[in-house]
């Protein structure tokens, strides 16, 4: 916890380099984050609305995919930039000491500010559709802190692996692809097969997007059975992660 | 504190050693388990290095590419660990960031200075406060609102420079890095490092510029793969290394 404090301002500091330096040659600069998801819902929307076409849905097909997919982006670009976080900051691990889990957390805290800045787009769509909510919709913050705490701990165990061997990253590659269609992301869990719905208990990412959707489009309040497994394995994955971390923290200098 | 108060630096029978990994991928990892082959080779970076430094001092470190002189560095900065003796080490040492590393070549200098100084451990509060101090000693008003994608190698070091040693280090680490900068920034740092010295900071400068450590050190280590070959006065241990290093030449 010294982190927050002790080390707060050079948090402050690592995570300004991310987002900054991200955008600063592009002519759109910050504009990327918020046009890149929305493209990618209104080619996911065209997709699945019309070709594929779910249906049954009690809201438009395009919000609930992105209620859906702005967390699951997030999800995925944290936990694949973390990975490579002390990689890239290589230089920095062989000369100088700080807790080397500031390069993973910097490296989430940029990609918040890039969700909250995507998210702008699904408040228009809300006031668009004439989507209501209601007084649920606080859940939201407890869901996201869910969503964290299992983002962190599964990145500090990727990154540290991924010192040692590189192909962490190509291999996860694969997985989040593959993990994202066994999440209810783009088609509602109603669709899945009923007897492989288990997959989804197990699955904190599965219980994290439902949730989203149960407080914000249905206005009600989380299965919180669910909800209470997703936190327990949540922070069983920081427990893990943060002693795998810092059980090899030792060794990143010699190895990368 | 009270017997260890004039030590800066305590090197305990330190050895390090390396697991080097021969395969970095899965690719080369697996046929190496079926085949037998050795995943993890180990060697001895450095081997039982024992010395005390005052505060104060200036040690330089020389020794042949691959000695183990930036592993030792590396200890001392406290990024790696020994794996026989112990490391110990009163105040705050400051390393002397290699170009690049603490610097983002699309932020400007202005936002590399504050970037670069919390990184070695200033507050935001002590950084806009020497703010400008650091500016004026690297001398680059100029540029200072300029991506330092466009700053020369040299402009660089003189800001990485200028901002290492206003962090107030009790002990500085200086690596090579000074071989990039001309002639007067060259002369400048050496004033500063001066003025480090007669303020009781410690220094440890490695470099392979050996003129440069024979004038300017009190004590010189040389090492060689790993080993202390000669610890002492700067003259001595100078000729020492050349001379063996003439041998092995000729």
């Amino acid at each position: 916890m010294t982190i927050f404090t002790k080390y707060k301002e050079l948090l402050v500091e690592l995570t300004k380099r991310e987002i900054k330096a991200r955008y600063k040659q592009s002519v759109l600069g910050y504009a990327w984050v918020i046009l890149n998801p929305f493209f990618q819902m209104l080619v996911m929307a065209f997709v699945f609305s019309k070709i594929l076409r779910i249906t049954n849905l009690s809201v438009p097909y395009a919000l609930f995919l992105y209620v859906g997919l702005l967390p699951w982006n997030l999800f995925a670009t944290s936990v694949t930039s973390s990975m490579n976080s002390l990689v890239a900051n290589s230089s920095l691990l062989t000369k100088i000491y700080f807790p080397r889990e500031v390069f993973v957390l910097s490296t989430i805290a940029a990609k918040i500010v890039d969700f909250l800045l995507a998210s702008i787009i699904l408040v228009i769509f809300f006031i668009f559709f004439h989507q209501s909510v209601t007084a649920n919709i606080w859940w939201v913050l407890p869901i996201f802190m869910i969503q964290q705490l299992f983002t962190y701990g599964l990145s500090l165990i990727l990154a540290a692996f991924n010192l040692f061997y590189r192909d962490i990253q190509y291999l996860f590659g694969l997985i989040i692809l593959t993990w994202m269609y066994l999440t209810p992301v783009i088609y509602p869990t109603e669709m899945f097969p009923e007897r492989y719905r288990w997959i989804f208990k197990l699955n904190p990412m599965a219980v994290i997007i439902n949730a989203y959707r149960q407080v914000l489009l249905s206005g009600g309040t989380p299965n919180l059975t669910s909800l209470g497994i997703a936190l327990g394995l949540s922070i069983g994955m920081v427990a893990i992660g943060y002693k795998i971390f810092k059980r090899l923290e030792g060794m990143f200098a010699d190895v990368v | 504190m009270s017997s260890s108060s004039n030590i800066s630096i305590q090197i305990n029978h330190v050895s390090k050693l390396f697991h080097k990994q021969n395969q970095r991928t899965f690719k080369e990892l697996i046929p190496a388990l079926f085949g037998g082959q050795k995943v993890v080779e180990s060697f001895w970076a450095l081997k039982d290095i024992n010395l005390e430094i005052k505060k104060g001092k200036t040690i330089g470190v020389i020794g042949p590419n691959g000695s183990g002189k930036s592993t030792l560095l590396k200890l001392i900065a406290g990024v790696s660990q020994p794996t026989k003796g112990k490391i110990i080490t009163h105040g705050k040492v400051a390393p002397l960031i290699e170009l690049g590393a603490g610097f983002h070549p699309e932020l400007t200098g202005r936002e590399n200075v504050f970037l670069n100084g919390i990184i070695l451990g200033m507050s935001r509060a002590e950084v806009t406060e020497k703010f400008k101090k650091i500016v004026d000693f690297a001398e680059i008003w100029d540029f200072i609102d300029q991506p330092v994608k466009h700053y020369s190698s040299g402009m660089y070091l003189r800001l990485a420079f200028a901002v290492a040693v206003h962090t107030q280090p009790e002990i500085l680490l200086v690596d090579e890095i000074l071989a990039v900068g001309d002639v007067s920034f060259q002369a400048k740092c050496f004033k500063k490092m001066d003025e480090f010295k007669n303020n009781g900071i410690t220094i440890i400068y490695v470099s392979h510029a050996i003129e440069s450590v024979r004038g300017f050190c009190d004590k010189v280590l040389y090492i060689d793969q790993g080993k202390m070959m000669d610890y002492g006065e700067s003259g001595k241990v100078v000729e020492k290394y050349l001379e063996e290093m003439n041998v092995i030449s000729k």
